[in-house]
């Protein structure tokens, strides 16, 4: 019996390959200069991110050692602000009970103090790009492709670099989870902008509004909704990376899951993987309802 | 008529495949996730696929995963390289009862875990000798979050040896002295850190076992306790438990290293069995295998090949003339 592969030239069913010896030193130059990269300029950038490291360890600490009636009042309140809507603040307050109860809320600490930081660096940063990339559709060009890159490359893959430079815990995590998180919030405020009304961007020009007037009055107040969209992608995307970024070291909910998962305790991990939906929940309709509360602010105002 | 020619040629090779194996059959075997493990289970595979005429799918996981599979599912089959001071409470209930076999109880020679400093810690720090002397300072390796205390790194969370370190580091007193047990988290958090160390010269102390490609590519130095083994009763009924109350110094227990099979495989598995409890690799050779694989960045199965082609003399004791033929013949 004839297959296929007799009847083609070889050249068709077998790979043209670039042959393993080339393969191996293609790879093993790459690696070369990377580590003469990481051992030249390992503690520039160690010492560039140096504050941002004090910074998550002592707000984590300061969640930690804040005594858990208070934290929970404090959500209450800050939950109450963003979504006014109590059938939400008891759910939180419910929640966090419940996982304190399970013996969970060192780790719900660490996580939120993460997640925090993490949304407020992808935000800080993500926010002027996107500013950035609305005026100009070059901009545009050269960043979306990154963007993609960022949003589908496996995170493992940028684990290696990003220990080899930062080494593991905390600030390598928060790297991981922002490369992951950071491109939601930059496309929606893009969007955002590129969405305001051409008529209402006329009628600045016409009373004579300057560029910056018209981003910062104008165009960013009525992107809100868009970019508060991306904000709670953001925060989604942040929770979801929580278990990867503790492949390398991050503390909090996310390494109970993975020791769940490297010993089959299922229990835990159900308990730790639930937790880390409850906040999601919590972080998605509270950013939900204040980006609807920001719309229904601003259809009054122009309405 | 395209698809038509490729189905038959499928079924064909299925036949033909089916054939061939059905001396030997299906095996399932481990292969762990560390570079040893894939290298001891590319050789067996390959030994047992080219001589024996076995069809051998290898399972990947860690050292709970697999021991979980077998002892409940009976699936994979074979370890190979199965660490059992982690798991001996469940490892000896399983071979009392019959559902596991230790074939081989020293597949590799000369192994050990412990606590571990780079060449030049050692070189820089030679009036420091010994655990006891090193955790007097902690200053030498100032943890990256908190420069004030010391930073250990211990086993990930989950790993059979996190409970060991975790209670060394009570019994030794490490946090009044001013160290914090780091959790790199998992196996590339832990090299990744052993990596950037080197690659940058910083001082490091942490658990790391041997073999390994790591321990031999930064020719990293084992760190005599300075204690002696305070005794199994403390070994096994608190230095591996959880949270035990009142660990005792100790240095770290001799590593056992099992070729284990389930209860099945040890009945109907025949020569392969011989095979197994033949197949040992000399210290030095696994070393040397390990750097290979790091510095080539070879996956098992180019290890495989390397280690076969290159240490005849090694494995060709560990089968019959007749098999030998075949491997040398598929190589």
């Amino acid at each position: 019996m004839m297959g296929l592969k007799d009847v083609l030239p070889d050249v068709m069913t077998e790979f043209p390959e670039m042959g393993r010896a080339d393969i191996r030193d293609f790879k093993k130059g790459i690696d070369g200069a990377f580590k003469d990269f990481v051992r030249e300029y390992g503690e520039l950038i160690e010492g560039f991110f140096y504050p941002l490291k004090i910074f998550l360890s002592w707000f984590e600490r300061l969640l930690v050692a804040t005594p858990w009636p208070l934290m929970i009042i404090i959500f209450a309140v800050l939950v109450w602000l963003g979504a006014r809507s109590w059938v939400i603040v008891v759910g939180t307050i419910l929640a966090s009970l419940l996982i304190g109860y399970l013996g969970m809320w060192e780790d719900m600490m660490k996580t939120l103090a993460l997640i925090s930081v993490s949304t407020f660096v992808c935000i800080a940063v993500g926010i002027p790009i996107g500013i950035l990339m609305s005026k100009s559709d070059r901009m545009q060009s050269i960043i979306v492709p990154i963007l993609d890159f960022m949003q589908t490359i496996p995170a493992f893959v940028y684990l290696i670099p990003v220990m080899m430079l930062l080494g593991i815990g905390k600030a390598p995590g928060l790297i991981a989870v922002c490369i992951y998180a950071m491109p939601p919030v930059i496309r929606l405020t893009d969007l955002g902008i590129r969405l305001v009304d051409k008529d209402v961007l006329e009628a600045a020009d016409a009373f004579g509004a300057s560029p910056s007037q018209k981003m910062f009055r104008v165009q960013l107040p009525l992107a809100l909704p868009n970019l508060f969209a991306g904000v709670n992608q953001t925060i989604m995307m942040a929770l979801a990376m929580v278990v990867v970024a503790s492949l390398i070291g991050a503390q909090g909910l996310g390494s109970n899951v993975l020791k769940a998962v490297n010993n089959q305790y299922l229990t835990l991990g159900i308990m730790n993987g639930s937790a880390i939906v409850a906040i999601a929940i919590v972080f998605d309709r509270v950013s939900q309802k204040f980006g609807k509360r920001l719309q229904k602010h601003s259809e009054t105002v122009h309405g | 008529m395209k698809r038509l020619l490729a189905t038959s040629a499928v079924l064909a090779a299925t036949l033909s495949a089916s054939a061939a194996f059905a001396e030997c059959g299906d095996i399932q075997m481990a292969e762990f996730n560390w570079a040893s493990g894939e290298l001891l289970a590319n050789v067996d595979k390959f030994i047992l696929e080219a001589g024996y005429g076995c069809n051998v799918e290898l399972i990947v996981g860690g050292t709970t995963a697999i021991f979980a599979g077998m002892n409940e599912k009976g699936q994979p089959q074979i370890a190979g390289e199965q660490w059992v001071n982690a798991l001996r409470d469940l490892l000896d209930p399983a071979m009392e009862e019959g559902r596991l076999h230790a074939v081989n109880k020293a597949p590799i020679l000369g192994l050990g875990e412990g606590w571990w400093i780079p060449e030049y810690t050692a070189k820089a720090h030679p009036e420091l000798k010994t655990a006891l002397d090193f955790i007097e300072h902690p200053e030498l390796f100032p943890d990256s979050e908190d420069p004030s205390k010391g930073a250990f790194i211990g086993c990930p969370a989950g790993w059979g040896c996190q409970h060991v370190n975790n209670s060394l580091f009570r019994a030794f007193d490490m946090e009044a002295k001013g160290w914090k047990l780091i959790d790199p988290g998992s196996a590339a958090g832990l090299d990744g850190s052993i990596a950037k160390a080197n690659e940058r010269q910083e001082n490091w102390l942490g658990y790391y076992w041997s073999p390994t490609s790591i321990i031999g590519k930064y020719n990293m130095q084992s760190v005599p306790f300075g204690v002696e083994f305070a005794g199994s009763e403390n070994w096994d009924s608190c230095i591996v438990v959880e949270d035990c109350p009142d660990p005792k110094p100790t240095s770290w227990v001799k590593s056992e290293v099992f070729t284990i099979v389930t209860d099945d495989f040890m009945k109907n598995g025949g020569e392969i069995n011989d095979y197994l409890a033949a197949r040992v690799y000399p210290g030095d050779v696994m070393g040397s295998m390990l750097v290979y694989m790091a510095d080539e960045q070879a996956a098992g199965e180019d290890a495989a090949i390397e280690f076969l082609t290159k240490y005849e003399d090694v494995w060709t004791t560990w089968v019959s003339e007749e098999v030998a033929a075949k491997v040398k013949g598929a190589l």
